[in-house]
């Protein structure tokens, strides 16, 4: 029984003796909401800008008041020769223990992006504090400067920003990409990655008077930049993009503007609600190429003109319209890449790879010309299934009445 | 006791009988000794002991008056002839309803002590002991521990034989039956030991027995004393003996082939064996319907995961486990912890404790000063500690959810189990994150897993796990859906007769006609049906029909 009693007491007292190692409370910590890297002031230096929560005025006044300067975060810069040795030099100057795990977003100016990501991929994987599903951009502008925005609609600039890419999927303005998808294309043999692009322009928002000419910087999705390896080569605008991302994700929504079937200088909208996309690879005669299909199924959100969902005629017209704008567009993003920037960003590589894995031993060596001689061939169907809630068209009872 | 064996026994000469009561029992003030002459020409003398307030003076009165007065009217009246002292008394003066006669002075001192009273005559070797118990008693009264919303508002009290006839009136079975012992070198205490015959299994009643004879104790005053000389695991927080106020509940374990402790003078009755599941149902689980019972019975489940762990976690997170946390929620968290001087563990032991002081002191102050307790303590732990910025809103949230997870407990001794484990896990994983939590709550696992309760495993019917008292543990099946017994009982295991779900009458075939003669005879004749199919049906209740005799239809037939 003494015995029992012994071991029990010591079972207990090793867990005081611990002495709660790795404790750190969550209000000693600096929680990271979003992080910029720009070039440094000298050559071959970087400059890492963190943006750090203020709890106590993020959260207003909970409980008890705290030291308010009002201000929900605390931007600091830091620089150094690598990221690490910024960040480490970051403790100097913060008061609490930098903690990474709730980073929202990654931003990279495009200046360092030129020289080459490779040392950032390597940081933001490496650190188990960081989390692997964390937002990154390019931008074109100071990322010190564009990570501290205020929108006046969230709380912290970073949240802000990383809610700008929640619906990414439907505008298509940018890709969604985070730090996994990064390292994935990074790491892959075949495709290359493309990065979301964010940037800076001022706007007139509610609140400022824009009589006065009163305008304020905001951020703004802005296309994507292309990367060859490491190092960024091209970037294609917003309008761009469209075709890009069908090849990469599975986009629900799109919006089409065409001329009227009858009246040229009016505009029918329409909506792409289902997309189903299929890349076929094929190889002859030593020669990749690709069989893309698209089949969309398209509903008109807005007539500028007489258009009736149940008028056969009209509806041909329309699918017709829509199918030669889709393919201009797609064709003219494809065109783009293969040609001008020749990175593979569609992922074609990986599907051919997957189809003919012994081929692409052979021309995985001179992918990147082979990427851009192959030939794209686009099949495209759209149908109107839906006029949202209307059938018939909106025109004005005295037009109709002439008309009869 | 040193007594020789003479010593121990009644002799025919009154004095020496009154000097050895006197010897043993002495000068108490509440011991009453009445002398009595008795039968008029003869002059008998005798004398009448008892306790005063145990004895009833109604009962007293009575012996006075047969042994003084009637039994005198009696016996000129009827110029009976009886020479024979005792026979005479015996068969034809006292009219109590029930009396024996004894020899040994040990039962006669014994029967005095516990209400009873004594008459001894003079020339009689044996004394005559009358049954004259009757003393001010609490009312059957509303439990006070476990209420209840629908169910019976009776609880057991005081009185042992209240008690045994709360849950006779329950069940009329005759095969329950109930064992006498006393317990208690001093008290002597009246102990009961109930089962039905049909459904305890092997063994059970004689493990009890030999657990309680075992027992040796100078006085038992409360049934906890007995609790805890008799649990299996002496050391574990857990309570492997469910205590309950609820003759129902009792009722309904007894059905479920479990033994039942009476103990005199406290209204809390033993059940074994007991499963730790049976701390978290209620009786409304019962008697509400299966759907309303099966939910607030998952919401006790919450409850009791809420109150072991939620402060743990809490601590957990905030202190180890950052990047756990929602981005959102971690703001929040963090806002509220801006000021607060104390590193999270403290602060969760600061407030835990205070809102035990709360309960302890809201339990011990006079009712009258009930108030104030509870004014006082949440202004204290409510405001003024968020505003003075000594602990943060959130965990007041956290402590306050615990707490009332902790009261939504029904047994009380389980709730105050639950909240004693509670202390290991917050300080494992206050000091050892995660880690801690995880190793500690498997110690508790293990351990909970390790005890039994006189035979049966703790844990039960989880693990072991038994498919078929899965009816009955985290939901409630319906009555017609439960047929047979917990895997515990043992012989009559079915309780329920087939097809008892019930259904309206085939509407299509018989369709209810609004003639009155109709009606009345289609009425007759499915009651009849329903008879005949009473008894080719019913195989698992034809073993009790036999045995009480077909009552119920010869009832039915007059």
């Amino acid at each position: 029984m003494k015995r029992a009693n012994l071991i029990i007491l010591i079972i207990f007292s090793t867990l005081l003796l611990t002495a709660c190692v790795g404790k750190r409370e969550i209000n000693d910590l600096a929680l990271v909401m979003a992080v910029g890297i720009d070039k440094g002031s000298e050559d071959g230096k970087i400059k890492v800008t963190v943006q750090v929560s203020r709890p106590g005025d993020a959260r207003g006044q909970t409980g008890a008041p705290t030291g308010q300067s009002g201000e929900t975060t605390w931007n600091v810069e830091a620089e150094g020769e690598s990221i690490f040795e910024a960040i480490r030099n970051l403790t100097g100057v913060a008061s609490r223990r930098v903690f990474w795990a709730h980073n929202f977003i990654i931003v990279i100016n495009e200046e360092v992006a030129k020289e080459g990501i490779g040392d950032i991929v390597d940081f933001f994987t490496r650190n188990p504090e960081l989390r692997m599903r964390t937002l990154v951009a390019l931008t074109p502008d100071k990322a010190s400067e564009l990570t501290s925005t205020i929108t006046s609609l969230e709380v912290t600039p970073g949240e802000a920003l990383s809610k700008l890419f929640r619906y990414t999927n439907i505008s298509t303005l940018a890709p969604y990409t985070e730090i996994t998808d990064l390292l994935a294309a990074y790491l892959s043999e075949s495709s290359e990655p493309l990065l979301a692009r964010v940037s800076l322009k001022e706007r007139k928002i509610d609140g400022l008077k824009p009589e006065e000419g009163a305008k304020r910087k905001q951020v703004e999705l802005s296309g994507a930049g292309v990367f060859e390896n490491d190092k960024l080569v091209g970037i294609l605008q917003a309008d761009e993009l469209q075709g890009i991302i069908l090849f990469r994700d599975n986009i629900n929504s799109g919006v089409v503007v065409v001329s009227c079937p009858k009246e040229k200088n009016n505009n029918i909208s329409v909506e792409l609600n289902k997309q189903k996309f299929e890349v076929k690879p094929t190889y002859k005669n030593e020669e990749v190429g690709f069989n893309a299909k698209l089949d969309a199924s398209v509903t008109v959100v807005e007539a500028g003109c007489s258009f009736s969902i149940s008028n056969k005629d009209d509806v041909e017209q329309l699918e017709k319209a829509v199918e030669a704008k889709l393919r201009e567009d797609i064709n003219k993003s494809i065109e783009k890449i293969q040609k001008e920037y020749k990175t593979d960003v569609l992922e074609l590589g990986k599907v051919f790879q997957n189809k003919y894995p012994y081929e692409w031993r052979k021309v995985k060596k001179d992918w990147k010309n082979s990427f851009s001689a192959a030939d794209i061939n686009l099949t495209i169907h759209a149908s109107v299934d839906s006029g949202s809630l209307l059938f018939q068209p909106t025109i004005s009872g005295k037009e109709e009445r002439k008309e009869k | 006791m040193e007594t020789t064996s003479k010593d121990m026994r009644f002799t025919t000469e009154l004095e020496k009988n009154i000097a050895k009561i006197k010897k043993h029992l002495g000068d108490s003030v509440d011991l009453v000794k009445r002398k009595i002459y008795f039968l008029g020409n003869r002059q008998v003398s005798s004398v009448l002991f008892y306790i005063d307030g145990l004895a009833s003076v109604e009962h007293v009165e009575k012996v006075i008056d047969a042994m003084m007065y009637e039994g005198n009217e009696f016996i000129k009246r009827n110029q009976l002839m009886i020479s024979d002292l005792e026979t005479l008394i015996e068969q034809h003066v006292l009219m109590n309803t029930s009396f024996s006669m004894i020899t040994e002075v040990e039962k006669a001192l014994v029967a005095i002590l516990s209400g009873d009273s004594m008459l001894f005559v003079d020339g009689c070797e044996k004394a005559f002991h009358i049954q004259t118990k009757g003393w001010d008693t609490r009312s059957v009264d509303e439990p006070q521990t476990e209420q209840v919303v629908r169910g019976s508002r009776d609880g057991f009290t005081e009185n042992i034989r209240t008690n045994t006839a709360l849950v006779r009136r329950r069940l009329r079975d005759p095969e329950l039956r109930l064992e006498t012992m006393s317990i208690g070198v001093r008290s002597k205490t009246d102990i009961n030991i109930a089962y039905i015959t049909g459904t305890v299994k092997k063994g059970l009643v004689d493990e009890v027995k030999k657990r309680l004879n075992n027992i040796k104790i100078d006085g038992i005053l409360e049934s906890g004393y007995i609790e805890e000389m008799i649990a299996d695991s002496p050391f574990s927080p857990f309570t492997t003996v469910m205590s309950t106020e609820r003759p129902d509940k009792v009722a309904s374990a007894l059905l479920e082939g479990r033994v039942a402790i009476f103990v005199d003078n406290t209204p809390f009755v033993l059940v074994v064996p007991t499963y730790f599941w049976q701390f978290l149902q209620a009786s409304d689980d019962y008697y509400m319907g299966f759907m309303a019972g099966s939910f607030f019975r998952i919401i006790r489940y919450i409850a009791f995961v809420i109150s072991l762990t939620l402060t743990s976690i809490y601590v957990m997170l905030v202190s180890f486990h950052q990047e756990m946390i929602p981005t959102p929620l971690a703001l929040t968290i963090a806002s509220g912890r801006e000021i607060v001087p104390f590193p999270v563990l403290l602060e969760a032991l600061l407030m835990e404790i205070t809102f035990e002081l709360m309960r302890e002191a809201g339990l011990r102050m006079p009712k009258p000063v009930g108030q104030a307790v509870s004014i006082v303590g949440s202004l204290v732990i409510g405001q003024a500690a968020v505003q003075a910025g000594i602990v943060s809103p959130f965990m007041v949230i956290v402590v306050a959810v615990t707490g009332i997870s902790s009261f939504a407990i029904p047994n009380y001794s389980a709730s105050y189990s639950i909240r004693l484990i509670r202390f290991p896990l917050l300080i494992a994983s206050g000091t050892l994150g995660l880690l801690g939590f995880s190793v500690m709550f498997s110690l508790l696992a293990i351990h909970a897993l390790s005890i039994r309760s006189f035979g049966e495993s703790y844990l039960a019917p989880a693990t072991p796990f038994q498919p078929n008292d899965q009816k009955d543990t985290l939901i409630r099946f319906p009555w017609w859906a439960m047929k047979k017994r917990p895997q515990l009982a043992d012989g009559d295991t079915i309780k329920l007769g087939d097809h008892q779900k019930p259904s309206p009458p085939d509407k299509v075939k018989k369709p209810l006609k609004l003639n009155d003669e109709n009606q009345s005879e289609s009425e007759k004749s499915k009651n009849d049906e329903d008879n005949n199919k009473d008894y080719e049906d019913i195989t698992g209740l034809r073993r009790w029909k036999k045995k009480s005799g077909g009552n119920k239809g010869e009832k039915r037939k007059e």
